[in-house]
């Protein structure tokens, strides 16, 4: 009898223990997707709540700091006189601001040169600042940027490394995020072609960052890709560069794919989207 | 082991069987709010980043590693 009863509670134990790895496979495929698209979509909102009432948490690049008032932000009228002194990114206004067309001309105009040096503003550990758009990945693909690598925040949405430059900034603002997992937010990354749009916006303007090469597999180790100036990427001078991190293979964590781009264009979010998102 | 906590289970079969759901349940939530948060990013897809180490470890070590 106790030999059945050994038997019965192993073969119990393995089916106990086979049906918890299957969970687990769920949990990992499917539910950190779940939570992915919950925390990033909540953290999307947060930043469009705070862009819409207009306190905004750092200044764009080259930004003047007498944009325009706090409040004018539902009345986009008012902000009228500040934009005609065009070139500064005005205060975070709505999305598509109907006035905004009337003093500017939409021009793409290439990143100034007169701005201050790139001195990563205080983005807050943890916290979102910016939201990226990659049209190849899709109309809908849309994630938040969040400071920092760690694990948690990685979760989250997009990370910024710590140290790398501010978003738009002279140097090179480097991001990570998911292959795979947790809304699997760059399983496409291998798809980026040279002159693909990376488009971002912190609430007071839409950078496009164009794609230079393609992705670039290379060791974990390889911390020389997030430089200001990343020896492999082909780039040479100072610059506004955008570097993007991910695991290579997909499910493995043996290599990291590396996208360069360069910034290509700056506007303020008044003069509304720019063309790369509009097509 | 389930014969063991089946007969341990007060009431008729149908009480027993909507508290053996009942426990699944429990299981399973613990599983996937503790356990399985936990047990993720010992997995290898969270490395995501270019420091040499986990993606956890990242931040810290960025400033001094990053040249």
């Amino acid at each position: 009898m106790p030999v059945r009863l050994v038997i019965r509670t192993f073969s119990e134990l393995c089916i106990t223990v086979g049906a918890v790895i299957v969970l687990f496979v769920v949990y990992v495929l499917y539910w950190t997707g779940v939570k992915a698209a919950d925390a990033s979509d909540g953290e999307i909102h947060r930043l469009q709540d705070q862009w819409s009432r207009g306190r905004i948490e750092l200044p764009a690049p080259g930004a003047t700091a007498s944009a325009a008032p706090p409040d004018a932000t539902q009345e986009p009228q008012k902000s009228q006189a500040p934009q005609a002194t065009r070139g500064a990114p005005t205060a975070p206004t709505t999305r598509s601001a109907p006035a905004a067309s009337a003093g500017t001309e939409p021009a793409r105009r290439p990143a100034r040169s007169t701005a201050p040096a790139a001195r990563p503003p205080a983005y807050r550990d943890g916290k979102p600042f910016a939201v990226m758009y990659v049209p190849r990945f899709g109309r809908a693909w849309d994630w938040p940027v969040l400071e920092g690598t760690g694990v948690n925040t990685l979760k989250k949405g997009l990370g910024h490394y710590p140290g790398t430059a501010a978003l738009g900034g002279r140097g090179n603002f480097a991001v990570a995020g998911h292959r795979r997992t947790y809304g699997d937010p760059f399983k496409d990354v291998p798809l980026l072609r040279p002159g693909d749009a990376v488009v971002l916006t912190d609430g007071a303007s839409w950078f496009t960052y164009r794609v230079d090469r393609r992705a670039y597999r290379t060791v974990p180790t390889d911390i020389g890709v997030i430089d200001p100036v990343p020896e492999k990427s082909g780039f040479r001078v100072p610059g506004r560069y955008l570097t993007l991190t991910t695991c290579e293979p997909e499910w493995g964590s043996s290599h990291r794919l590396i996208v360069w781009a360069r910034l290509e264009a700056t506007r303020p979010v008044t003069d509304g989207k720019p063309p790369a998102l509009r097509s | 082991m389930y014969g063991w906590i089946w007969r341990r289970l007060p009431g008729n079969a149908w009480v027993r069987a909507v508290i053996s759901l009942v426990l699944i349940l429990a299981v399973v939530y613990v599983l996937f709010q503790y356990v399985f948060p936990w047990a993720e990013p010992l997995l290898p897809f969270g490395d995501v980043t270019v420091d040499g180490a986990s993606a956890g470890a990242g931040a810290g070590r960025e400033e001094g590693a990053a040249r």
